[in-house]
C-alpha cells in the first residue's frame, strides 16, 4: 500500500468511526476544533468565554490580523484630541497567556462550509468543528460615487474602524484652515454604532471650540432624524455648540468630488467642506459575505438567536455588527460582547450534550461623550422571546440619561476599562 | 500492512474514550453553565466574574455579599434606589434572574 492509499483508508476508517459514534463525537467538547475569526468585541470575548465556560477544556484558536486591539468606543475622543490612541489600545496576548487560546496573526481568505475548513490569507488551511465569525462591518464604498478613489487619494476618511485612520482624521481636523468646515455624512441605518456619528460631531466641535473657534461642523444625515439619543444631542448642540454644529436630516450623500472637496447630495445642492468624513452604507464584514452568510438582503447574517448559529451554514456562528439584528438591538461593541457569551455558552452546552439555554438575556449600554468630560447613555435589556424566536426589549426597562453629566463620564471610562478586561484580559 | 491500517482506529478509539472520561470529570453541570452565562451579562461593566477593574471608574460589586447584592438589585428594580443605568437595567431582569445573579456574583463568606 502506498502512502496515498494508506491515508485514504485511514480517513475512511476515521470517518466510519465518527459516523458510527456520531453522538460521542458531537458531544466531545475537548476534541472539537473551534476557530474564532476576528478579534473584536465579539470574537475576543467568544474565545475567552469558550475557555472559561468549558473550564479551560475547549480547544480555541483566534484568527486576527492585528497585533493589538484598538477600541472603536472611545475612539471619537482621539479624533477630538482629548485622548491618545494608546489609551484605547489593549494587547491580545493576555488571551493566550492567561486563557490558553491559540492566536494566529492572519486574516481569513475563505471558508468552505461543506468541508468545514478555513483558508488563511497566508494559504494555510485549518479544519474546524465550530467556526465563530465575528468580522465587524465592511464599507459599501460603491454607494457613494467617487468615494473609493477619494479614499485612495487620502482626501476622505471613514475612521469607522479605530486605528491609523482615527489618528489621521484628528490630524486633518487639527490642520484645517481657520474657519474651515468639517463635514460628516451618515448613511441610512442600520450602521455600526448608532450614536457614534453624533458623538463625533460633538468631539470635533469640542476641539474646534478651543483651537479653531470659527470652524464649523456640518452633519449630513441620510436618516429622517438623529438615530440615537436625539433629544439629548440636539440640546447639547444648542447649548454647548450653538452656531458651530449644523445638523441636516434627510441629506443623503451620494457622491464625492475629491479634487474640489465637494459632496454631492441626492436632493440638495453640492456642499464644499475642508475635511470630509464620509460614511457609506455598511454591511457585514467581507468574509461573512464571501462565505454566503449574509442571507439578509445580501448585507447581514441571519442567525438563530439561541446560539447565534448562521441560518445559512451549519456550525458557523456569527456575532456582533455583522448579524441581522433583532428589533431595537444596536450594532455596538457591548452588544457583540453579549452575543459572544450567549454563543459561547450554547456551544459549550451543545458539545457537552446538554440542552442549550432556552432563555438567554442580553443587555446593552452605550455611553456618548458630548465634550471631553460629560456623557449621556442609552441602555436596554433584551430577553429571548421563544414564541417569536427573537430578542425583545423588556417593557419599562432601559432608557436614557436625563442630561449629560460628569459622573457618567467617569462611569463611561469605568465601562471601557471593564469591557476591555472582560473581552481581552 | 494490516496493523498499519488498524492503527488509526485504535488511536481514535482511545481518544474518544479519553474525551468521554474527561467530560465526566469536568466539574460542571448544565445548570452551572446557565448561571455563569446569566451572570456574565453583568461583566461588561462590572468585570469578569464580578471582579471589576480597581480604580477603573465603575463601582465595584465584589465587596457585596449575595444578600446585599440582591437587596440592591431589587431596590433598583422597584425604584427605591436611584442610579444612572442600574435602575434601567434591573427592570429588565426577572426576580428569579436577579436571585441567580446575586448568588453567582456575591462575595462568598
Amino acid at each position: 500500500m502506498d502512502r496515498r492509499h494508506f491515508i485514504g483508508h485511514s480517513a475512511a476508517a476515521v470517518g466510519l468511526l465518527a459516523g458510527l459514534s456520531g453522538q460521542t463525537r458531537a458531544a466531545s467538547l475537548q476534541k472539537a476544533e473551534i476557530l474564532v475569526i476576528g478579534g473584536g468585541y465579539g470574537g475576543a470575548t467568544a474565545a475567552k468565554y469558550l475557555r472559561l465556560f468549558s473550564n479551560n477544556t475547549a480547544r480555541v484558536t483566534l484568527i486576527e490580523p492585528n497585533t493589538s486591539f484598538i477600541s472603536c468606543p472611545m475612539s471619537n475622543l482621539v479624533i477630538g484630541g482629548s485622548r491618545t490612541i494608546a489609551e484605547i489600545t489593549s494587547p491580545y496576548d493576555t488571551l493566550s497567556k492567561r486563557h490558553g487560546i491559540k492566536i494566529i496573526k492572519d486574516s481569513v481568505g475563505s471558508i468552505d462550509a461543506d468541508k468545514k475548513t478555513v483558508t488563511l490569507a497566508s494559504g494555510k488551511t485549518l479544519r474546524y468543528d465550530k467556526a465563530i465569525v465575528s468580522p465587524g462591518v465592511s464599507m459599501n464604498m460603491s454607494t457613494v460615487e467617487g468615494l473609493a478613489q477619494a479614499n485612495k487619494d487620502g482626501v476622505t476618511l471613514q475612521a469607522w474602524k479605530a486605528g491609523p485612520e482615527t489618528v489621521a482624521l484628528h490630524k486633518q481636523i487639527a490642520a484645517m484652515r481657520e474657519g474651515g468646515v468639517f463635514a460628516i455624512s451618515i448613511p441610512e441605518a442600520p450602521y455600526r454604532c448608532p450614536p457614534g456619528p453624533y458623538e463625533r460631531a460633538c468631539q470635533v466641535a469640542n476641539y474646534l471650540k478651543q483651537h479653531n473657534p470659527k470652524g464649523k461642523v456640518l452633519v449630513l444625515d441620510a436618516n429622517q432624524d438623529v438615530v440615537s439619543k436625539g433629544a439629548l444631542f440636539k440640546k447639547v448642540w444648542a447649548e454647548q455648540y450653538a452656531g458651530m454644529i449644523e445638523y441636516r436630516p434627510k441629506s443623503n450623500v451620494i457622491g464625492v468630488d475629491a479634487k474640489n472637496k465637494t459632496l454631492k447630495l441626492e436632493v440638495e445642492d453640492d456642499i464644499k467642506a475642508d475635511v470630509l468624513n464620509v460614511l457609506p452604507q455598511m454591511a457585514a464584514g467581507e468574509i461573512a459575505i464571501k462565505a454566503g452568510l449574509a442571507n439578509a438582503n445580501g448585507r447581514w447574517a441571519n442567525v438563530n438567536f439561541l446560539n447565534f448559529e448562521s441560518t445559512a451554514r451549519k456550525d458557523i456562528h456569527v456575532l456582533g455588527d455583522a448579524i441581522q439584528v433583532a428589533p431595537l438591538m444596536p450594532k455596538s461593541g457591548h452588544m457583540a460582547n453579549q452575543h459572544a457569551k450567549v454563543a459561547a455558552a450554547a456551544i459549550v452546552a451543545e458539545l457537552s450534550g446538554w440542552e442549550i439555554n432556552p432563555a438567554p438575556v442580553l443587555t446593552n449600554t452605550c455611553y456618548s461623550f458630548v465634550n471631553n468630560r460629560e456623557v449621556v447613555h442609552v441602555a436596554s435589556v433584551h430577553q429571548y422571546n421563544a414564541a417569536e424566536k427573537t430578542f425583545k426589549t423588556v417593557p419599562g426597562s432601559g432608557g436614557l440619561s436625563p442630561a449629560p453629566s460628569i459622573l457618567e463620564g467617569i462611569y463611561a471610562w469605568g465601562w471601557a476599562h471593564n469591557i476591555w478586561a472582560d473581552s481581552l484580559g | 500492512m494490516r496493523v498499519k491500517y488498524l492503527k488509526p482506529i485504535v488511536v481514535v478509539s482511545v481518544l474518544l474514550g479519553l474525551s468521554q472520561w474527561s467530560a465526566l470529570s469536568a466539574a460542571q453541570t448544565a445548570d452551572q453553565l446557565y448561571k455563569r452565562g446569566l451572570a456574565a451579562t453583568c461583566a461588561n461593566c462590572h468585570g469578569t466574574d464580578g471582579k471589576g477593574v480597581v480604580d477603573g471608574g465603575m463601582p465595584l460589586i465584589n465587596n457585596l455579599t449575595s444578600e446585599q447584592m440582591l437587596g440592591k438589585l431589587k431596590a433598583y428594580k422597584s425604584g427605591a434606589l436611584e442610579g444612572t443605568i442600574m435602575p434601567q437595567i434591573a427592570k429588565g431582569y426577572t426576580d428569579e434572574q436577579l436571585i441567580t445573579i446575586a448568588n453567582q456574583l456575591g462575595k462568598k463568606q
